[in-house]
């Protein structure tokens, strides 16, 4: 490609010129050394519901006395209450969970079997404190000790796929997440639509020319500015309002919609996308949390219409695919006196995609009697979130740097998706 | 704002001159070579030139230094000049205060801000307030000469968080920025966190105006400790947590009449005993949670917390342990005053630091105002500068959880393409309320006006052999005299080196 070609020459007589400049040692470069090389597996798409959802109204116990009667404004309706309207009823999936009714659109991908929720997942953190938890959840780590680096990015620098591309791995949301940060450069998309300089073919390439020699250091800030120019240059063969899902998939019209529509695309283009971590915010419900309507109903039928779009879109492409969305701890069982929720311990895994083994709600189920919860009144947490993860990456993703990736932690694996055929 | 940043074929060959200058530039960046041994020997310019230690400090203390405010650091020194910045109310900020009249809702009540904010037909404009908020915001940081004062405020403004997105918080923010984050930034913490808990704005951001003696709900308890005073390592508990929350029942927010003010509602307060850190409350309705406060606000906790916190704002992640020791027996000793905590910070910290200050990567906000000051540009500052910074990623009083826009570089470096469109629509003079020329030495000669431009933006002027190396490519890619200082500021800005302060 000519546009490549001419930044590279910029590239390379910058880099003559950057020569002659010491760069301070204490600036920090990039240390790329992978451990092992393996093809690449699945693309992976982490989604972090932030906030500490409420994963008893998404996956719901239904078939708990006790969800109902710590849950006497909040609780979602029995799937055969008649008091209740059919469209504000729990979907049974196994006679004893169900999905909230907003997630109706997920029918489908749980009834293709690539559906599984596995449920009373979490960290063994108790400090209910949103920010400590996502910490240590996106380090992958039980405490302030190890590495400062991502779970993701651990997983990306010990694994050598023989893939450079820039946008091997995206961040979509406001800032990167945390779980990425490490040796490989990250790219932040906000809007793929947005993301060009604009003005005629001439004058991209001039301008990306002059930008490329600006950023040609060795310092890990002239490595973004050289990912972004890439990036650049690949995105500018694609059209992103000119996109078309398959199987006349409809993504919501949201943040959350226009992110998973990208990443769609950006699989399909085939641009070395490896790991996309997707940020949704607005669920540390409080107050006036809602049930089969009302706020967090809101956030479910967002949710539940973007992944339906996205495992629709990307059908064709569901051996290759795993879909995790998880969040930093789960609610207390008890509402609050401001109809909604306070921080509890027990959380939700969602895994979707070809290869999960779907169609059933996964892990063990602790029960929610006053004897079996933690803490104030909290559901237990009987499957690490790192044995679904180290899962992922062992079977899927073709990593087994386990110590690597979550340092200090010996992961089991518990049968959540299939290996690699 | 124009969705993209459209360039002539000329202009862009012009940049493309920059091409094989850019290195230079990026040789004499300030940051790196605060390293990387002894400046170069200053060229004679247009202003009087500070030394790179001048510039390192006054950037990390402004919103990117004007030359008036160089010119002052270098005629009394820097140790007077931050003296000067710790006295704010004796600063005279004509040219700020006359600028903010334009905004009448700053000094609303809350009661007529809502009414202002509603419409017919229950109809609620929720962008109108809290666009003012941004807009006199920013205008403070261009404008106000208090520029330490404006720092402070910023950095309250994300110690206590509050998001113009959550409830009434769009037009109750607007009090809590003029009642409780300015009049205390520069002044006692405890004041400040008394101030903040009876913020009905912060009552509403973290739920508290919803927490009764019925069903306690700790959002606001829990954060008031986690990110407020202790910190998350501060040894309290999740009973401590609940304890605290059934303290602040009752501490709510007027509804209809007087809308918008913080009322204490006996008959939501929980009148059992209750024990937070080791002190027993019981039966003294608002009192109780207020002497919990009094314990927080005091506490070595919040002391380790606030000090560290600081010292990290102002020095950057590697601040040292012995600065940061010093600023906490500050604190101390002093009750919290927060000049007193400063005061180690700035003088043996940031002075005493020198040229091993280690560089801190811009803030998308601190990006923006330091193009705008250091360019001299004017702004009115409208709703076009805030787009651009809601693509940079901080968009004023949005961040959505409370724990406050991040201030460490990483975050922050993934997001170079928005700062490049700016820079480019900036010094073309497509940023609505954003305009003026990019200022030059009238009918000077190019090197005049190059040593001028980089001595503005990047603290002392490129070296010579770079200097004139850029100057002839720029004259072989065919860009008139007069044009060149436009170009030149787009690189400038857009480079490496002025990422970095």
């Amino acid at each position: 490609m000519t546009l490549t070609n001419t930044r590279r020459q910029f590239l390379q007589s910058a880099a003559v010129l950057a020569g002659a400049v010491a760069w301070p040692a204490s600036l920090p470069r990039l240390a790329f050394a992978p451990a092992q090389a393996a093809p690449r597996g699945d693309t992976l798409v982490v989604i972090f519901l932030r906030g500490a959802a409420d994963t008893l109204n998404i996956v719901v116990p239904h078939g708990e006395a006790a969800y109902y009667a710590r849950r006497p404004t909040l609780g979602i309706p029995r799937p055969d209450d008649t008091q209740a309207a059919a469209k504000l009823r729990t979907i049974d999936l196994d006679g004893f969970f169900g999905l909230h009714p907003n997630l109706a659109p997920l029918l489908p991908a749980w009834q293709a079997g690539h559906l599984a929720p596995i449920h009373a997942c979490g960290a063994p953190d108790e400090s209910r404190s949103h920010f400590r938890a996502m910490e240590l959840m996106e380090r992958g780590v039980d405490d302030e000790r190890g590495p400062a680096s991502g779970w993701i990015g651990r997983h990306l620098a010990t694994l050598n796929t023989g893939n450079h591309s820039p946008l091997r791995a995206v961040g979509v949301g406001q800032l990167p997440q945390r779980s990425l940060s490490g040796a490989v450069p990250v790219s932040a998309l906000r809007s793929i639509a947005d993301f060009h300089l604009g003005g005629d073919a001439a004058a991209v390439s001039q301008m990306q020319a002059a930008l490329t020699a600006l950023y040609a250091g060795g310092e890990a800030l002239s490595v973004i500015g050289q990912e972004t120019l890439e990036i650049l240059d690949t995105l500018q063969a694609l059209d992103p309002l000119g996109y078309t899902p398959a199987h006349a998939a409809r993504y919501p019209d949201s943040e959350f919609g226009l992110g998973l529509r990208q990443v769609a695309m950006l699989i399909k283009a085939e641009v070395g996308l490896e790991v996309a971590a997707i940020d949704v915010g607005g669920w540390d419900t409080h107050f006036a949390q809602g049930g089969s309507e009302g706020q967090m109903a809101g956030l479910l039928a967002d949710l539940g219409k973007g992944l339906a779009a996205f495992h629709a879109d990307l059908f064709d492409y569901a051996d290759r695919l795993t879909v995790v969305a998880m969040s930093e701890f789960g609610r207390r069982v008890q509402e609050n006196g401001s109809l909604g929720t306070d921080h509890g311990h027990g959380s939700l895994m969602l895994l979707m995609g070809g290869n999960v083994v779907g169609g059933k709600v996964g892990g063990q189920w602790p029960g929610l009697e006053p004897e079996q919860l933690v803490g104030p009144g909290d559901l237990a947490v009987t499957t690490d979130y790192r044995d679904v993860l180290a899962e992922v990456c062992l079977k899927r993703l073709n990593n087994p740097a386990m110590g690597d990736i979550f340092p200090g932690y010996a992961a089991t694996t518990r049968g959540f998706l299939k290996s690699r055929t | 704002m124009p969705a993209t940043t459209r360039l002539t074929r000329r202009d862009f060959l012009r940049l493309a001159g920059l091409v094989s200058a850019s290195a230079v530039v990026a040789a004499c960046a300030p940051a790196y070579d605060r390293l990387g041994g002894p400046a170069e020997p200053s060229l004679t310019g247009p202003y009087p030139l500070s030394d790179t230690v001048t510039f390192a400090v006054l950037n990390r203390l402004t919103y990117g230094p004007r030359l008036a405010e160089r010119e002052r650091a270098a005629e009394i020194g820097l140790a007077d000049w931050i003296e000067e910045q710790l006295a704010p109310e004796k600063i005279d900020n004509g040219p700020a205060d006359w600028r903010l009249r334009q905004f009448d809702t700053l000094t609303m009540s809350a009661s007529d801000l809502a009414d202002r904010s509603s419409k017919l037909f229950d109809e609620v404009d929720r962008q109108s307030v809290p666009n003012e908020l941004r807009q006199a915001t920013l205008l403070r940081q261009v404008y106000s000469r208090r520029q330490l004062y404006e720092a402070m405020a910023e950095f309250w403004t994300d110690h206590f968080n509050i998001s113009v997105n959550k409830g009434d918080c769009y037009f109750l923010k607007t009090v809590d920025d003029r009642d409780v984050v300015r009049p205390h930034a520069l002044g006692s913490f405890h004041d400040l966190l008394w101030a903040s808990a009876h913020s009905p704005a912060m009552l509403t951001y973290l739920d508290n105006q919803a927490n009764n003696k019925e069903a306690p709900n700790e959002n606001y308890a829990r954060e008031i400790m986690e990110l407020h005073t202790l910190s998350v390592q501060g040894w309290y508990t999740q009973k401590d947590v609940m304890e605290l929350a059934r303290a602040f029942t009752g501490w709510t927010v007027k509804e209809h009449f007087w809308r918008g003010q913080f009322t204490f509602d006996a008959a939501q307060h929980d009148n059992e005993p209750k024990m937070v850190l080791g002190l027993a409350l019981q039966g003294d309705g608002q009192r109780e949670a207020e002497r919990a406060l009094d314990l927080l606000a005091g506490h070595p906790s919040a002391a380790s917390f606030i000090a560290a916190k600081l010292a990290r704002r102002f020095l950057g992640a590697s601040a040292p342990a012995a600065i940061i020791e010093t600023a906490r027996a500050a604190f101390a000793n002093s009750q919290g005053d927060i000049k007193a905590v400063l005061r180690p910070i700035l003088f043996d910290g940031l002075l005493g630091a020198g040229t091993q200050l280690a560089p801190k990567f811009k803030r998308p906000v601190n990006f923006v105002v330091s193009a705008l000051r250091q360019l001299d540009i004017e702004t009115d500052p409208g709703p076009a500068l805030h787009e651009y910074l809601q693509k940079m990623g901080q968009a004023y009083f949005a961040w959505p959880t409370p724990d406050g826009y991040p201030d460490r570089d990483e975050p922050w470096t993934g997001n170079l393409l928005p700062r490049w469109q700016f820079a480019l629509a900036l010094v073309r003079g497509e940023i609505k309320g954003a305009a003026g020329a990019v200022p030059a030495a009238a009918g000077g000669a190019p090197e005049t006006m190059a040593d001028e431009l980089s001595t503005r933006l990047l603290g002392r002027p490129m070296p010579a052999t770079g200097r004139d190396d850029l100057l002839k490519t720029l004259r072989a890619a065919g860009a008139p005299a007069e044009e060149v200082p436009a170009i030149l500021a787009a690189g400038l800005l857009a480079s490496p080196a002025f990422q970095w302060r």
